[in-house]
């Protein structure tokens, strides 16, 4: 018996052997999404192209965060890029994590990123917000937008949804006449982020903000913040049951499954819609900016964008492989692989918008020219969790909406310090 | 010394006096590669807990460690999430607990008689914990969704009437706690199998002879026989669920409502999310020491460090 | 449990049908989920949402199996699981059973033998969470993340203490006296270890030895920080890495959690044997 553990253990050791890494020229952190496939596969064609080897670390969505923070907060160079959700961005660069890209761009004889890139993809990768330097370079461009079934919003008498007010009238019809199987919006309440992503627009789109302009003052609990929550609110008592613990998926599968009218969702649904495979509405769904409350709608951007970590050794290098990736042909290519371009010359590309598949990306423009970014705050991580466990509560109904308001003011200005 | 020394330069001798010291010290030779493996594995991450729990940690590696002294754990005190959080996880590791055991041990005293050679079947009947807990987790999403799920269907074609489960503010602890037992309580099963497998059959002779009810012989002979192996299974289990994650990470992510948030996802959320691992640390020592008093309490109860 | 002998032919056969209508009542509740994964597994997306349910899959499809093992590198994230698994077992179970032979069978001053025992049991109880942030710098400090080397010491952190207990209380079970009767026909201390107890304690071997697989096979929270890439990753991070932002991907995910539990079943299986007969010996005594 010992005899056959020893083996095992033998077994086990020439495991180390195998596991000694050969690192690479430089190294990028991606999520194992479709912006991590794309960026992986760009990273191929480059190591092909000149002689580089690129290393590609995947880690799952919730965790790009983290590694990324390890690393940073530990100054270890162990990734020389790290690909980012938007939201993330203060926190990296006000810790110290991101290098200042402004050096490079001197060096390189460019005054920074070219106005082909999208005004808003450009804004949220500078530190302050579109008034700082350079962060880091946009690479995936998304921003939420809304997914209705046109035939159904006819039946229900509304011929295209432009304001919330619509919404709420076909879904009222629709989830009434449904007997519970049938729904006319759905949405994502699960606590935390989610339930956070699909109430901002709403916020946005009735005027109200989080904070007020130069960031001084907390301005959830106001007359503004009260109407939107009337309206979701109100679209929670159109939703199926449940909902308190949707995410995108499952959000997605509503429509895809034909079995939910409308819904706030990202674009790379659209694919998805429109594959057989995985659904039963091709063709059927369309896609708007985000309605209007008392304001114009404004969509959530959610843009991945790569940035250099201060620890890296190999910073130009890194550099060198962003603005080859961030090209408008490369754009071009990430964006025939699936994923939404930053580029206006891309946005508009005929080769791209005649094929059915990339049919909303005018749609998906306007709405990411007319998005609002996340609050702009280091401690976005913790505030997102703080709302986002008061929109959970207003929305599971143990809370009232006021009282959901007024505490998330609350609890917002104890951790920003802001009275 | 002489004598000493003299030992020594035999023992490095080849033969039999370098087994003479192999021999004379086995009783320690064989503990120590254990002890020292868990004291290198264990004693960096324990003094870090410890330094971290009294400083505030800023994710800038430029800044200095601050220190708070007993700052996080006045903290502790007035936080509400962790309120919660403990409450959660209080009722949490009760009510599974207590449903693998009983559903465990009742399974066990009515199978034991049927079953015993059917090995092949206490295999079988094994499988949910070969499964990988975040594979688990995804399963039971899937079966819980309130529109598509089978869960659902199930109940519309018994006309009863249809829950949101996960997403239910009243349901969700409950949705939790049913995966959870799902997945452990055959390991409470299976112990109690083997437990009840190695009752002598005397006292239960003499029992019946003297006309005790099954109740009785239950009462008196079959629980003090199966106390120990009861208490290894209670405390494996109890240690277990107090850092329960992965179901609640993937099911419900804390909501809704904060009613699902246990105390493992909380440290995640505060050592990763809000980047604040001081006051993750000063939390992770409250679970270790409430995980210490209660194993240490029951242990003696049991008199099971003998 | 206790046979009553009084008790009447009829109430006999009413025990057993019930005893049989339990087993198939908790065979069904186990399996079902199970079930429900590989039905998934084989099914298109759209059949996995389809409502009502279905039971057996209408148009069975080898899709995300494709997916999941030819172009995703989830064979190599089962190496990955297997070597590490295999390595924390090899090393938590030598270990492990010369510690709990030691605890169960020699004395030690003091009241070492009781403390050392709570000691060992104690390392278990560390939240795992918050071992994370020093292990990482532990591993970053030795140049060793992203190496299964670094997982199998992680492991064997949370495994060794589960092992010795295992262990102690299995040899605690075996009767001393053969032992004893080795030692007077010369063999050395170890020598009786090796020939008598270990032998005799191959079922809590067995035991012990699944039990340490099945947690090292499946541990999902330190394998999210430690590795990096498909060199050292393993299987649930892997799964994990298929519920993205935007879409969690069933398929796929079953398709890899049902294969996933394949090889332990089966290992469960070629040990059965040694199973439950260890089990009934080792985990009687403290």
């Amino acid at each position: 018996m010992l005899r056959k553990f020893c083996l095992a253990l033998a077994v086990a050791t020439s495991a180390f052997a195998i596991s000694a890494s050969a690192w690479a020229d430089f190294t990028v952190l991606v999520p194992s999404s479709s912006e991590g496939d794309g960026l992986r596969a760009a990273a191929d064609d480059y190591s092909k192209m000149k002689g580089t080897k690129v290393e590609i670390v995947q880690a799952p969505y919730a965790n790009v965060f983290e590694q990324g923070a390890n690393a940073g907060a530990t100054k270890s160079g162990v990734f020389d890029i790290i690909l980012m959700d938007d939201p993330w961005i203060p926190f990296f660069a006000e810790n110290g994590h991101l290098e200042d890209l402004t050096p490079y761009f001197k060096n390189a004889g460019m005054e920074g990123p070219d106005n082909d890139f999208l005004s808003k993809s450009l804004a949220i990768c500078r530190n302050p917000y579109n008034t700082g330097p350079y962060v880091c370079l946009p690479y995936v461009g998304n921003a939420q937008m809304f997914f209705y079934d046109a035939a159904k919003y006819k039946e229900a008498g509304v011929e295209a949804p432009k304001t919330w007010d619509d919404v709420l009238k076909a879904s009222k019809t629709l989830t009434e006449n449904g007997g519970g199987r049938y729904f006319g919006y759905v949405f994502r309440g699960g606590q935390g982020n989610p339930v956070v992503a699909d109430f901002m627009p709403i916020f946005w789109s009735y005027g109200a903000n989080m904070f007020n302009e130069d960031r001084t003052k907390v301005t959830i609990d106001t007359p503004e913040g009260a109407a939107a929550m009337k309206t979701f609110i109100a679209l929670r008592d159109v939703s199926p049951k449940g909902i308190e613990s949707y995410n995108a998926n499952e959000v997605g599968t509503a429509l895809a499954a034909g079995t939910a009218a409308s819904s706030i969702n990202w674009p790379n649904w659209v694919a998805t819609f429109e594959d057989p495979s995985q659904s039963k509405m091709v063709g059927k769904i369309s896609y708007s900016p985000i309605p209007a409350g008392t304001k114009p709608g404004s969509s959530e951007i959610g843009h991945w964008t790569m940035g250099i970590m201060a620890a890296s050794k190999n910073k130009q290098e890194a550099f060198d492989f962003m603005i080859w990736a961030t090209s408008p042909e490369q754009i071009k290519i990430s964006a025939s692989r699936g994923n939404p371009p930053v580029r206006a010359s891309v946005f508009t590309d005929a080769d791209l918008t005649k094929q059915e598949q990339f049919r909303h990306y005018p749609v998906l423009m306007e709405a990411i020219q007319a998005s609002t970014p996340r609050p702009r705050h280091p401690k976005w991580p913790e505030i997102e969790n703080a709302f986002g466990i008061e929109l959970s509560k207003a929305v599971a109904g143990t809370i009232t909406p006021e009282e959901a308001l007024k505490n998330a003011q609350a609890a917002v200005e104890q951790i920003t310090g802001l009275k | 010394m002489l004598k000493y020394k003299g030992e020594l330069a035999k023992s490095l001798q080849p033969g039999g006096s370098l087994e003479h010291w192999t021999e004379r010290h086995l009783r320690y030779l064989m503990l120590a590669p254990t002890v020292l493996i868990l004291l290198v594995l264990t004693i960096f991450p324990s003094v870090y807990m410890f330094y971290a729990a009294v400083h505030r940690i800023s994710p800038n590696p430029d800044l200095p460690w601050e220190f708070v002294g007993t700052g996080n754990f006045v903290r502790l005190i007035s936080d509400p999430q962790f309120h919660v959080a403990v409450r959660n996880t209080a009722v949490f590791t009760i009510v599974a607990v207590a449903l693998e055991f009983v559903l465990g041990l009742g399974l066990a005293l009515l199978l034991d008689r049927y079953i015993r050679r059917l090995s092949f079947l206490k295999t079988v009947l094994m499988i949910p914990m070969m499964l990988p807990p975040i594979a688990v987790a995804i399963t039971w999403k899937i079966i819980y969704e309130p529109q598509f799920g089978v869960l659902n269907e199930i109940m519309f074609q018994l006309g009863l009437p249809v829950q949101a489960w996960a997403g239910d503010v009243n349901l969700a602890m409950f949705s939790i706690i049913v995966a959870d037992v799902w997945q452990w309580t055959p390991f409470i099963f299976l112990l109690m199998l083997a437990g009840l497998a190695s009752l002598p059959v005397e006292p239960y002779e003499a029992a019946a002879l003297d006309g005790a009810s099954s109740w009785r012989q239950f009462w008196d002979l079959t629980l003090p026989f199966l106390k120990p192996v009861i208490a290894i299974a209670l405390l494996l289990r109890v240690m277990d669920a107090l850092r329960l994650f992965d179901l609640v990470f993937i099911l419900t992510g804390g909501g809704p409502a904060d009613r699902t948030k246990v105390l493992s996802l909380y440290i995640y959320q505060v050592a990763y999310r809000f980047a604040d691992p001081g006051y993750a640390a000063a939390i992770s020592l409250f679970v270790l020491f409430v995980t210490i008093v209660l194993s240490t309490w029951f242990m003696k109860r049991m008199r099971l460090a003998e | 449990m206790a046979t009553i002998r009084t008790r009447s032919r009829g109430r006999e056969m009413l025990l057993r049908l019930s005893a049989y209508l339990t087993i198939l009542v908790a065979l069904i509740l186990t399996l079902f989920p199970v079930y429900w994964i590989a039905a998934n597994s084989f099914k298109f997306d759209i059949d996995i949402f389809a409502v009502p349910p279905e039971w057996l899959p209408r148009n069975p499809t080898l899709k995300h199996y494709d997916e999941a093992f030819i172009q995703r590198p989830f064979l190599r994230y089962a190496l990955n699981s297997f070597l590490v698994a295999a390595g924390t077992t090899a090393i938590s179970v030598t270990f492990g059973t010369m510690a709990g032979y030691a605890l169960a069978r020699f004395s030690y001053p003091w009241q070492w033998r009781k403390q050392i025992s709570f000691w060992i049991l104690s390392t278990r109880m560390m939240p795992p969470i918050v071992s994370i942030i020093p292990l990482y710098l532990f591993f970053n400090y030795f140049d060793m993340l992203n190496t299964k080397s670094a997982l199998i010491i992680a492991y064997t952190a949370f495994n060794l203490p589960f092992a010795t207990w295992m262990m102690k209380s299995y040899f605690q079970d075996l009767p001393v006296e053969l032992e004893e009767a080795a030692i007077v026909d010369g063999d050395t201390r170890w020598g009786a270890f090796l020939h008598v107890a270990l032998p005799l304690a191959r079922p809590g071997l067995a035991a012990t030895a699944i039990f340490c697989l099945i947690i090292s096979w499946n541990e999902f929270l330190l394998s999210l920080v430690i590795t990096l890439t498909e060199q050292s990753q393993t299987l649930p991070i892997g799964i994990a890495g298929r519920v993205t932002q935007y879409k969690t991907y069933w398929g796929e995910i079953s398709a890899a959690g049902f294969m996933a539990c394949v090889p332990i079943v089966i290992f469960a299986f070629i040990v059965q044997k040694h199973l439950v007969r260890g089990l009934s010996l080792g985990a009687v005594k403290g």
